[in-house]
């Protein structure tokens, strides 16, 4: 999923501070998932925003709400007239969702108040960690089913590197060496041959380079005709 | 439809301490449009006093309570029983602790005082009006069985009362030793898992290779103390060395002890921080006087690295020194040692001199000995609490003192914390006789204050799922999280933790605490 970080209340706080009317919008999915923008922290960020403005004697009307997908126009369009009426939205959802109702009211502001971070796994409760960076073209079955892009700071392709010692990583010490887990796994898996294979250069252009990607799905979409048949027009 | 709410002055509480104005109190409860009925009553706690009121309830035809009195335990059995004869349900009577809340911590102070009990009085009744009626379910128990683990003192006695209650004793024993007790036993055998709640127990029993499941209504808890094989170094120098309360059987003989004694606090010290149960101390102290008065030519050496003799205790270490004892104190770098070749001497750095001593000794006693480190792994497997001193946590020391907070497990002898083979079996039969009578009654009452879901914001998140320290949230076939209903103790850690704010505790929902809280801080919020 994707996991997303509050931002610290001074931030969000001083983001805030000239505009009257705010709603905060959270976003039922990833984000509450991952404990950072669902309606529980939605209503502890209203209160403790109005806390903060109690102390210090400021005045400033909050109202929290959340949907289900702020992704999606479709659940964005069911608040509009909250959105609309008011002076700021703060999303917390993850920026997906800050966009997506830029997108539809550019005319309003839409601010963040979450960082989104990475697509990551619950370890355990309270912890989730990187495990792919969406490069584009998957090459776990080679790897032992661990992400060497994301989890190796270098992202190496042929690891590991002269910097790996003890199973842990030069870049970080607290960091597991992806290779030392890529071999670990093959060894296990009886496919040690691969890890002597050698991958060449990698092709970067399915990943993040040269403007947004856009994934299309031809056979999903609506032709005109049955656009048409459409009465809801976002 | 109107709230009618009765609020019941207890004058034990209010009047006695002179320091509360029960008119005053009497005029803020009129002060309510939901207040129907405000009485004045001598003890609560007496359910003959409580007849007038509940007259006067079903006259005004109240419908809920505010109790202003002492601690809801100590008041509710009376109260709770006398409403719900007067028809109104139990979760609809609210108590205001004034005697340990209000009263004790502003002795002297009856300007604040009395705020404060107005104050709490207007909250409860702000909460009162909100609350919901809640009704308890029963279950039939599966089974008959009380399962009781450790088949020594306190566990055979368990088994005799259970037994005699009319349950199906199963007497589970780490060891082979042969035993004398009615029902089954099972030697060499384990509990290594349990599933289930108070009723309707599933254990995993491991009995040497083999594990299977076994139903139990109730578990009785007699792992016994880590004592039968002391374990340290100082234990295993010195081979009879004995725990504090076996030397204090000696005593108790008249026999005259061995040669100088030496009392350490635990038999395991080597560069440790060590941390003894608080009792221990008491104990010790009043050890080491009588041994002193009996034996006054004894030459008694307490050594110790941190002593906590509270109260009344401080007054005896006194007087022990007064009399003789000495008393060495050391850190975790000059922690005590014998020499196996030379088992008669201890050697200890005394901290205030800064010099090693060498104590001879006749006898070594342990003020404190190792918990029994079964305790973890089975209070884990049953979901239990423990104390910080590493026994199992029970109800209350005065009302409960062989219960713990789960219901259907109990506990008893030195699984909570080291004692002598006397208590031990009066504990054990306590144990056994309330854990057959759980049993016999057949049905397990469950519901209540517990948590709630609403499944249109679940998300499935399974947070719930593994915050539960009872196992009670699940996904459900529609793939939202449910409650097990007779698994859940109303802890409220879903609730706390769950981020679509899906879930609520019954009576404690965000509305009635705000309100609550609101009125505490004087309506302005």
């Amino acid at each position: 999923m994707i996991v997303a970080k509050r931002k610290p209340l001074g931030e969000i706080a001083e983001m805030l501070a000239s505009y009257k009317k705010v709603t905060v919008i959270g976003c039922r999915s990833c984000v509450a998932i991952c404990l950072a923008g669902g309606e529980k922290e939605v209503k502890m960020l209203v209160s403790a925003l109005k806390i903060r403005n109690r102390k210090e004697g400021k005045r400033q009307d909050f109202e929290g709400l959340v949907v289900e997908r702020q992704c999606e126009k479709e659940w964005v369009k069911e608040v509009e007239d909250k959105i609309l009426g008011s002076d700021i939205t703060l999303s917390m959802a993850c920026s997906l969702g800050a966009q997506t109702i830029g997108d539809m009211y550019p005319k309003h502001l839409t601010f963040p108040g979450l960082n989104t971070g990475i697509f990551g796994v619950p370890e355990e409760q309270g912890v989730w960690s990187e495990k792919c960076v969406g490069c584009g073209d998957c090459i776990i079955h080679t790897t032992g089913g661990i992400c060497p892009i994301s989890r190796c700071a270098k992202s190496m392709l042929n690891g590991p590197c002269g910097g790996s010692a003890d199973r842990k990583c030069e870049v970080n010490l607290e960091v597991e060496c992806a290779w030392a887990a890529i071999y670990d796994r093959l060894k296990l898996q009886n496919r040690l041959d691969l890890i002597e294979r050698i991958t060449p250069a990698k092709d970067w252009s399915t990943s993040h380079s040269g403007g947004r990607r856009v994934f299309v799905r031809e056979d999903a979409k609506l032709t005109q005709h049955q656009k048409k048949g459409k009465e809801v027009v976002l | 439809m109107k709230a009618m709410v009765q609020v019941v002055l207890c004058r034990c509480c209010i009047e006695v301490s002179k320091l509360l104005d029960m008119e005053r109190l009497q005029k803020v409860a009129s002060e309510s449009n939901n207040v129907v009925s405000t009485v004045a009553v001598d003890a609560v706690c007496d359910g003959r006093n409580l007849a007038p009121v509940m007259a006067e309830a079903k006259l005004k035809e109240v419908d809920r309570a505010v109790v202003l009195a002492c601690h809801k335990k100590d008041i509710s059995p009376a109260v709770v029983k006398a409403y719900r004869r007067a028809g109104v349900n139990e979760y609809l009577v609210e108590f205001v602790n004034i005697r340990e809340e209000v009263v004790l911590p502003h002795m002297g102070d009856h300007e604040s005082a009395q705020k404060k009990a107005e104050t709490k009085l207007r909250a409860a009744i702000s909460r009162a009006v909100l609350l919901s009626p809640l009704e308890k379910l029963t279950e039939q128990m599966a089974t008959r069985n009380v399962v009781i683990i450790g088949a020594g003192v306190a566990g055979q006695a368990a088994a005799s009362e259970a037994a005699r209650t009319g349950a199906h004793t199963i007497l589970l024993e780490k060891t082979g030793r042969s035993l004398k007790a009615p029902g089954v036993i099972l030697p060499h055998s384990q509990v290594v898992g349990a599933k289930g709640y108070g009723g309707n127990f599933t254990l995993r029993i491991r009995a040497g290779e083999k594990s299977e499941d076994l139903g139990a209504a109730a578990v009785v808890v007699a792992t016994g103390g880590g004592w039968t094989s002391l374990r340290g170094p100082l234990a295993k120098a010195v081979k009879d060395a004995m725990p504090l309360y076996r030397f204090y059987e000696v005593l108790l003989s008249g026999s005259p002890p061995n040669g100088p004694v030496v009392i350490v606090d635990t038999p395991d010290p080597v560069g440790k921080t060590v941390r003894v149960q608080d009792y221990a101390w008491d104990e010790t102290l009043e050890t080491v006087i009588e041994l002193k008065k009996k034996h006054p030519d004894t030459l008694v050496t307490v050594v110790f690295q941190e002593m906590r003799a509270f109260g009344l205790s401080e007054l005896a270490y006194k007087e022990a020194a007064d009399i003789g004892v000495r008393f060495v104190r050391y850190d975790r770098n000059g922690s005590p040692k014998v020499d196996p070749k030379q088992p008669n001497t201890l050697t200890v750095k005394d901290l205030s001199l800064g010099e090693v001593l060498s104590i001879r000794f006749g006898t070594l006693v342990f003020a404190s000995i190792p918990p029994n480190e079964d305790n973890k792994l089975l209070a884990d497997a049953l979901r239990i609490s423990m104390t910080a001193d590493g026994g199992t946590r029970r109800g209350s020391i005065q009302r409960w003192p062989v219960t713990t907070p789960k219901p259907g497990v109990f506990v008893c002898g030195s699984a909570l914390f080291p004692k002598s083979k006397a208590e031990a079996k009066v504990e054990g039969q306590a144990a056994g006789a309330m854990a057959g009578a759980f049993v016999m009654r057949g049905v397990v009452e469950y519901g209540g204050v517990v948590a709630e879901v609403t499944q249109d914001k679940c998300s499935a998140c399974l947070t719930c799922v593994r915050t539960c320290p009872y196992e009670a949230p699940f996904i459900g076939t529609a793939s939202k999280a449910e409650i097990r209903i007779q698994a859940c103790q109303g802890c409220g850690m879903c609730v706390g933790i769950c981020p679509s704010k899906a879930i609520e505790l019954r009576n404690y929902t965000d509305e009635q605490i705000m309100t609550e809280t609101r009125t505490l801080l004087g309506g302005d919020f």
